[in-house]
C-alpha cells in the first residue's frame, strides 16, 4: 500500500512501457522496493530480456539497439518469457506491482516480434473473445480450422417474465372486481387515450357527414322550363339544353303515339355524353361507338339498355317542365309513367 | 378535315426530306458496318445503293411540290384498297393473326439480321410513302400517337431479338450444344460495369424526354365538361386494349372482371408453369406453349388492340382506314342482336318471353332465366364441357403432368383470355351484342 504511493513517475512511466513493449517481467524488475526484491531476481533469471537488457537497468534507460536486441533474443526463444514472469512475480510481488502485472499476463503482447512469435505458435494475437479465455483457462489450445462454440447457460427468468398464473376470482370480491374493470376501461391513460381519440374521429365523422349536405348548392335548379310544345317540331330533337342541363327534348313517336320526353344525355353503357347526329337520326356515343334511335332505344355498340327519360310536364301557363329529380328507365317499363313524357 | 393540299404538302416536307436523309445515313452506316466488320461486299453495296435511293428521294420531298409529292406517295388505287381491308375490323384482326403466324412459323427465316433490316427499311419506307396523305399524317404525327409509332418499332426489335436469340439457342441445343448464354457465365462487376451503363441510360433519357418535351407539345383542350365529351374519346394509349375490350362487353366485365383475371393470370404463371426448362437462355422450342400463348396474349389480344385504337378507331368510333378522312357522319349502322333474340324470335319465331304483367319478384326472374337460357347454357357448356374436353384431346399430356387442380386453373384462364377474340369475331360477323343480357339486373355477358 505504502509502495503504490512512494512509486515515482518515472518507476510508473516505466511499467506502462513495459505493459505495452515486450518485457513483462521489467516492471517487477525496476521497483526497488523492498517487498519485490526477491521477485526481481527470480524474474530476471527467468526473462531473456531483462539478461539481455543489463539488470538493474531502467527501461527508460534503454537504447534502441538494446530493445532490438532484447526483441531479437525473445524472437529465438518465443514468448513463453511473459507467461514466465508474471506467473512467479505475481504471488510475491506487492498489491500495486500486482495490479500492474496481471494485466500484463492476460494482454498478450503487442509488438511486432511477439505478434509474429504468436502467429507461428498459432495463437491470436491482439483481444480474445470470452469463449477463447474460457478455453485459454482450461489449458487447452483453441484449434485454428473450426473454433469451438461456447453457449454460455441462458440466465434464469425473472420473475416478470414468467408466466402469468391465473388468480380465481374470489367469490365475496365483486368490489374488487367492480373497482379493477372500471379502472382498466377509465382509469388507465392508454384508455382515456384511445377513448378520445373514438370520440375526436366520432366528431370529424359527424362533422364530414354535416359537410355532405352544403347550406347553398350552386347548381342549376333540378327543374326547369323548356318552353312550350308548340315549340317543338314534329320529329325534332332540341340539342340546346345539353350543355346546360345535360337533356335532350325529343318530340316523337314512340309506341304509336306522339309525345315529347326528356332523355338524359348519359349513355347507359358508361357514361359518355353521346352526339345527336342529325343526319343518321340517331344518338352515338363517342367512347364505344354505341348508338341509340331518336326514341332513346339503343340498337348498336355496347350499350345495354336505352337512355333514360327525366320526369316532364306541362306548368300551369302551358310551359313544358323538365324535372331531372325523377327518372324513368324503360327497361323497367316506366316509360308508360305519365310523368315520363307530355304527349301532343 | 379540309385541309389546303398544297399547304399540307409544304408544311411536310422539311420533316419527309430529313426523314429521307436521315435513313440514307442509317443504310450508310449499316453498308460500313457490313463493309468493315462482317466483310461481306455484295451485302454492303446493296445498303449502299439503298442509302442513294433514300438520298434521291430526299430533294424530291424537300421540294415540297404535289407532283414531286405525287411520286413518292402510295398510289391512290392501294391507299382505297387497304382503307377497304383494314376498314374491315375481322380483316384487320385476322390479318394481324395471320402475319404474326407466319413471322412465327418462318422464323428461321425472319430472324436474320438481312431480312430484320430490309423490313424495318420497308416499313420505315412505307411509313415515308403514306404521310404525304394528310388523313395519315394528322393520325400520325399528333403528339398523343407520336410515342406509339415509336412503340410499334421498339416492339418490333425487342420481340425479333428475342426470338433471334431464342432460335439460335434452339439450333445449338438440337446439336448438343449448350445455349450461348451458358456459355458467357464469366461474372462482371456491378461497380463500375452495370452502374456506369444505367448512368448512360439515365443521361441519355433524359436528354431524349427533353427534346420530346420541347419538340412534340402536349395537347391541350377546352376545360373538361360533364355534358360534352370529346369525339372520338380515346383512353390513354396503354389502356387502348381495354377501350376497345368495353366495345364488345358490358362495363362490369370489361372493366373489372376480366383486367382483374389479366393481372390474376400474370401472378398464377409461377403456379401453373411446370416446364422447368428455358431458365436462364432465350428459347422457343424447350417453352412453345408458354410463348405462345404469352405472345398471343400480349401481342395479339393487346398491342394489336392498342394499334387498332390508336389508328384506326375514328370519331363515334367507328372504323376507319388508315388513309380514309374522319368524317364523324361515317355511317355504320349495325343493329346489334342479343343471343335470346336469335334463340326466340329469329329462331323459334316467337316473342320474347316476358313475365306478364303484375308479376311477382321470383315469377319475373324465372321469366329471365328462361329468356336467356340459351345464353347460360351455352357459357356453362363453354367454362364447363371445355376442360374436360382440353384434358381428354389437346392437353392430355398436360393434365397428366399438372394435376386437376392445376390443369383447372390453366384451362379457365384460358378460356376466359378467349372469351374477347370469341366475343370480338362474333360482333363483327354476327352483329351479337350480348350472350347473357339481364338488364334488370345489370348482368349482362
Amino acid at each position: 500500500m505504502a509502495a503504490k504511493k512512494n512509486l515515482s513517475m518515472e518507476e510508473i512511466l516505466a511499467s506502462c512501457r513495459s505493459l505495452d513493449g515486450g518485457g513483462a517481467a521489467e516492471p517487477s524488475a525496476t521497483p526497488v522496493t523492498p517487498s519485490s526484491g526477491e521477485s526481481t531476481t527470480s524474474s530476471s533469471d527467468a526473462t531473456p530480456s531483462t539478461t539481455a537488457a543489463a539488470p538493474g537497468k531502467k527501461a527508460s534507460e534503454m537504447g534502441v539497439a538494446e530493445m532490438l536486441a532484447a526483441a531479437r533474443a525473445e524472437k529465438s526463444k518465443p514468448a513463453a518469457a511473459p507467461k514466465a514472469t508474471s506467473k512467479a512475480a505475481s504471488p510475491a510481488v506487492s498489491k500495486s506491482s500486482s495490479k500492474a502485472a496481471a494485466p500484463a499476463a492476460k494482454a498478450i503482447p503487442k509488438d511486432t516480434s511477439s505478434i509474429l512469435a504468436a502467429a507461428r505458435k498459432d495463437v491470436k494475437p491482439g483481444p480474445m473473445s470470452k469463449a477463447e479465455a474460457a478455453v485459454k483457462a482450461k489449458g487447452e489450445t483453441p484449434t485454428r480450422g473450426k473454433p469451438k462454440i461456447v453457449v454460455p447457460p441462458p440466465p434464469e427468468k425473472p420473475a416478470y417474465a414468467m408466466a402469468h398464473q391465473a388468480e380465481e376470482p374470489s367469490a365475496g370480491d365483486r368490489r374488487s372486481f367492480m373497482s379493477t374493470a372500471v379502472g382498466t376501461f377509465v382509469g388507465s391513460f392508454l384508455a382515456v387515450g384511445f377513448t378520445s381519440l373514438g370520440l375526436t374521429h366520432l366528431l370529424w365523422l359527424l362533422g364530414f357527414a354535416r359537410f355532405m349536405f352544403p347550406n347553398i348548392r350552386i347548381e342549376p335548379p333540378s327543374e326547369f322550363r323548356v318552353g312550350f310544345p308548340a315549340d317543338f317540331a314534329p320529329g325534332q330533337v332540341e340539342t340546346k339544353f345539353k350543355a346546360q342541363f345535360g337533356v335532350w327534348i325529343v318530340r316523337t313517336e314512340y309506341e304509336g303515339q306522339a309525345q315529347i320526353f326528356a332523355l338524359k344525355s348519359v349513355c347507359t353503357h358508361l357514361g359518355c355524353t353521346p352526339n345527336w347526329l342529325e343526319g343518321e337520326q340517331k344518338f352515338k356515343c363517342p367512347c364505344h361507338g354505341s348508338g341509340f334511335y331518336k326514341d332513346g332505344i339503343n340498337f348498336e355498340g355496347p350499350a345495354p339498355r336505352p337512355l333514360e327519360r327525366y320526369g316532364i310536364s306541362q306548368a300551369s301557363d302551358g310551359q313544358l317542365v323538365v324535372d331531372k329529380s325523377k327518372k324513368f328507365n324503360e327497361e323497367k317499363g316506366q316509360w308508360a309513367d305519365s310523368t315520363s313524357f307530355v304527349p301532343v | 378535315m379540309h385541309v389546303n393540299e398544297a399547304e399540307f404538302l409544304q408544311g411536310i416536307s422539311g420533316f419527309l426530306g430529313s426523314y429521307y436523309v436521315t435513313l440514307a445515313v442509317l443504310n450508310g452506316i449499316a453498308a460500313l458496318y457490313v463493309w468493315e466488320r462482317l466483310e461481306k461486299s455484295r451485302l454492303a453495296l446493296v445498303w449502299l445503293a439503298l442509302a442513294v435511293f433514300f438520298l434521291a428521294l430526299s430533294p424530291l420531298a424537300f421540294s415540297g411540290d404535289s407532283r414531286m409529292m405525287g411520286i413518292i406517295s402510295v398510289p391512290g388505287s392501294i391507299r382505297n384498297l387497304v382503307n377497304v381491308v383494314m376498314g374491315i375490323p375481322w380483316a384487320y384482326s385476322t390479318g394481324t393473326l395471320v402475319f404474326l403466324s407466319l413471322l412465327y412459323f418462318f422464323r428461321k427465316f425472319f430472324v436474320k439480321p438481312v431480312v430484320a433490316w430490309s423490313g424495318l427499311n420497308a416499313a420505315l419506307l412505307l411509313m415515308g410513302l403514306s404521310i404525304t396523305n394528310p388523313s395519315f399524317a394528322t393520325i400520325v404525327t399528333k403528339p398523343d400517337n407520336v410515342p406509339i409509332v415509336g412503340l410499334v418499332f421498339l416492339l418490333g426489335f425487342f420481340t425479333w431479338l428475342g426470338a433471334n436469340k431464342a432460335v439460335t439457342n434452339d439450333q445449338r441445343m438440337k446439336q448438343g450444344l449448350e445455349p450461348t448464354e451458358k456459355m458467357n457465365s464469366e461474372k462482371i462487376l456491378v461497380w463500375p460495369d452495370l452502374v456506369y451503363t444505367e448512368l448512360i441510360c439515365m443521361i441519355a433519357l433524359t436528354a431524349l424526354l427533353l427534346v420530346w418535351g420541347i419538340l412534340l407539345q402536349a395537347p391541350l383542350e377546352e376545360p373538361a365538361s360533364s355534358v360534352k365529351t370529346p369525339n372520338p374519346s380515346k383512353a390513354p394509349w396503354y389502356f387502348l386494349g381495354l377501350q376497345e375490350m368495353l366495345v364488345y362487353y358490358d362495363p362490369w366485365m370489361a372493366g373489372v372482371v376480366l383486367p382483374s383475371l389479366i393481372i390474376f393470370g400474370l401472378m398464377a404463371i409461377p403456379f401453373i408453369d411446370f416446364n422447368k426448362q428455358g431458365n436462364g437462355y432465350y428459347t422457343i422450342e424447350q417453352r412453345k406453349f408458354a410463348y405462345l400463348t404469352f405472345q398471343f396474349g400480349f401481342l395479339v389480344l393487346w398491342v394489336t388492340l392498342i394499334v387498332l385504337g390508336t389508328f384506326l378507331r375514328g370519331p363515334n368510333w367507328n372504323f376507319f382506314g388508315p388513309y380514309e378522312i374522319w368524317d364523324p357522319h361515317k355511317v355504320e349502322a349495325l343493329n346489334n342482336i342479343d343471343l335470346s333474340e336469335y334463340f326466340w324470335v329469329i329462331g323459334l319465331e316467337r316473342a320474347l318471353p316476358s313475365a306478364p304483367a303484375g308479376a311477382g319478384a321470383i315469377e319475373q326472374i324465372g321469366y329471365i332465366i328462361l329468356r336467356e337460357l340459351p345464353g347460360i347454357l351455352l357459357l356453362a357448356g363453354y367454362l364447363l364441357v371445355m376442360p374436360p374436353l382440353m384434358a381428354m384431346t389437346v392437353f392430355r399430356k398436360f393434365f397428366f403432368r399438372m394435376g386437376f387442380l392445376r390443369f383447372m386453373l390453366l384451362a379457365n384462364l384460358l378460356l376466359f383470355m378467349m372469351l374477347l377474340p370469341i366475343k370480338m369475331v362474333l360482333r363483327w360477323t354476327v352483329n351479337l351484342k350480348y350472350i347473357i343480357h339481364i338488364d334488370e339486373y345489370f348482368l349482362n355477358f
